[in-house]
């Protein structure tokens, strides 16, 4: 770990391999745990690391310091940005029975996988853990960092945008056709 | 399609290098105006008259981050005892910060130097008792910090403010406000804020005599200092939670929280702190009764501040003595030490007011009328003429 007393003496590669060190994890908690869009976080974190450079010297615990940043700034890009409306939130918390066995009932494993790739990444990974790697409900909420309910729920949009954009494409080939 | 699977393992999220240039571009560029501006800011004031300060806003080599630290760090140290001053350069650092280019540093960082200059001009008015255009000033350092990576920031400018709101007794939106702030700076890991925000919540319940409350407020903050090894703030909040135990008459937690306040101000070499301890800890004893020993506690203070030579002090104690002596009905003793005290302020050649006023406490002595009001006038004069030498002693 960096320890930020020294912040003074550090020079430019020093300055880089803190960033390296601390970006993915910073992106990363900033994605699973307050669910940002995978850009906005990466700017979230480009602009703690930035912040971080007014008073380095009196940043004792560095881990600490970025952790308590991003969970803040990430906070704070929802109540600014308002994009997860009280409707919104709750249409993602609402879970539709009948989207739970989507991924089953899919012809075969080729349907599945065009499917999912047509997914945004952060879905085909909860996708891949919970059918692919065969991961329990309550496993996959420990793995992303959310509640069980909220891994659920999570599942089923996942599952629903697989559904809509699998037909989507169905629908394009048959046009082509 | 695993190719397509974002992994969210640290080490595999590759950061954009644009960014990583303009972060490292930036660490180094803020690195070396710190370290040239230290002595370029402190020349500019040493040699510009204190009137002219305004006019550095322009000169090219203060215009950077550097010196906006530097004098930051300015504003800071003139606070208490040149807040005039200190309000002249924090003017000085807004006005700078204000006119900087938009595209000289990145938002972030720009936003940071705006906020944190207007936050100190704030500061300074709220010294000078401008409280309205302190809050004004907090306004503009708030209206600054528009990004959501700038929390602790936020919470550093609202931590002032939180400091204003009690100065206009505004004390429940203070104290939510220091408990909002103090989350912050815990999340943060910034324990010596966070326990800034714990003594201010704190010493505005004693002030607001919730003292239990404020006792309860004051105690856990002790373990942060600990775990900090801040042993400064740990002596203070020793001294803090023995008046708390004092005023809710729990004499032997007094006694504790005291006696460890005195020792660590000791180990740390603050004397004058550790003497200033052991005289209000007698006092509040007397004033709770335990009279035998508060004045042993009261002599060993007056010892310790004579053993310094600090006769002004000695005396001050000695008053507080004197008065202890007629609450427990030795009027000989404290006839004795009045005259002690005269003969050492005049050995010293203290201020002639202060011994005009011994004379007097000595001639009711001696005309039988001296009463502890007598001697708490007398003793509040003396205290008084530190701050202000001129003043005219007033008998009762």
């Amino acid at each position: 770990m960096v320890t930020t007393g020294s912040a003074p003496e550090l020079d430019e590669r020093q300055f880089e391999a803190l960033y390296h060190e601390h970006f993915g994890f910073l992106v990363a908690v900033a994605i699973q745990k307050f669910r940002v869009p995978e850009s906005d976080a990466e700017t979230l974190a480009h602009e703690v690391f930035l912040s971080y450079l007014k008073d380095p010297a009196h940043v004792r615990d560095l881990n600490r310091w970025l952790l308590g940043a991003i969970c803040h700034a990430s906070r704070y890009y929802w109540r600014v940005n308002n994009r997860l409306s009280r409707e919104a939130a709750e249409e993602i918390e609402r879970i539709d029975p009948s989207t739970i066995n989507i991924l089953e009932s899919l012809p075969n494993q080729i349907a599945a996988r065009e499917a999912l790739e047509c997914l945004s990444p952060r879905y085909q990974e909860i996708l891949r853990l919970r059918f692919f790697e065969g991961l329990s409900v309550p496993e996959l909420a420990a793995r992303l960092g959310v509640k069980k309910k909220y891994a659920a729920k999570l599942l089923t949009k996942c599952l629903r945008r697989a559904e809509t954009l699998y037909e989507r494409k169905g629908r394009r080939r048959l046009r082509r056709r | 399609m695993s190719d397509k699977v974002v992994s969210f393992e640290r080490a595999q999220r590759r950061p954009d290098p644009a960014r990583v240039q303009e972060f490292a571009e930036t660490a180094r560029r803020l690195q070396r105006e710190r370290l040239e501006s230290a002595d370029v800011v402190a020349r500019a004031l040493r040699e510009t008259p204190r009137e002219e300060w305004p006019r550095l806003a322009t000169r090219p080599d203060l215009r950077n981050s550097g010196a906006l630290n530097r004098l930051e760090a300015e504003v800071s140290a003139r606070l208490e005892k040149e807040p005039q001053e200190a309000l002249l350069l924090s003017d000085l650092a807004a006005s700078i910060a204000e006119t900087l280019p938009p595209d000289s540093y990145p938002a972030v960082v720009l936003a940071q130097l705006r906020a944190h200059a207007w936050k100190d001009r704030a500061q300074a008015l709220a010294y000078i008792g401008r409280y309205p255009e302190a809050l004004e000033a907090l306004d503009r350092a708030e209206s600054r910090l528009s990004f959501g990576s700038l929390t602790h920031d936020r919470a550093i400018v609202r931590y002032v403010r939180a400091l204003t709101l009690q100065k206009v007794n505004r004390f429940e939106e203070s104290r939510e406000m220091l408990a909002e702030c103090s989350q912050v700076f815990r999340d943060h890991g910034d324990d010596r804020r966070y326990l800034y925000c714990g003594v201010a919540e704190g010493i505005q319940l004693y002030r607001q005599r919730r003292f239990r409350q404020a006792y309860d407020v004051f105690l856990p903050l002790l373990e942060v200092a600990r775990q900090s090894g801040d042993l400064e703030t740990e002596a203070r909040l020793q001294n803090n939670l023995g008046h708390c135990a004092a005023e809710i008459d729990d004499v032997s937690a007094a006694n504790m929280h005291l006696s460890q306040s005195i020792a660590a101000f000791t180990e740390l070499g603050k004397t004058f702190e550790a003497m200033r301890t052991e005289m209000t800890f007698g006092r509040l004893l007397v004033t709770r009764g335990a009279i035998a020993m508060g004045i042993q506690r009261l002599h060993d203070a007056r010892r310790s501040f004579l053993m310094h030579d600090m006769v002004e002090d000695a005396g001050i104690c000695g008053l507080e003595l004197v008065e202890a002596y007629l609450v427990s009905e030795s009027p000989g003793e404290a006839i004795r030490l009045a005259r002690e005290i005269a003969q050492q302020f005049l050995n010293a050649g203290l201020n002639e007011r202060a011994l005009l006023a011994l004379g007097y406490l000595n001639q009711t002595f001696s005309d039988r009328s001296a009463s502890i009001e007598t001697v708490r006038h007398v003793r509040g004069y003396i205290d008084a003429l530190r701050e202000d030498p001129t003043r005219e002693f007033v008998a009762l």
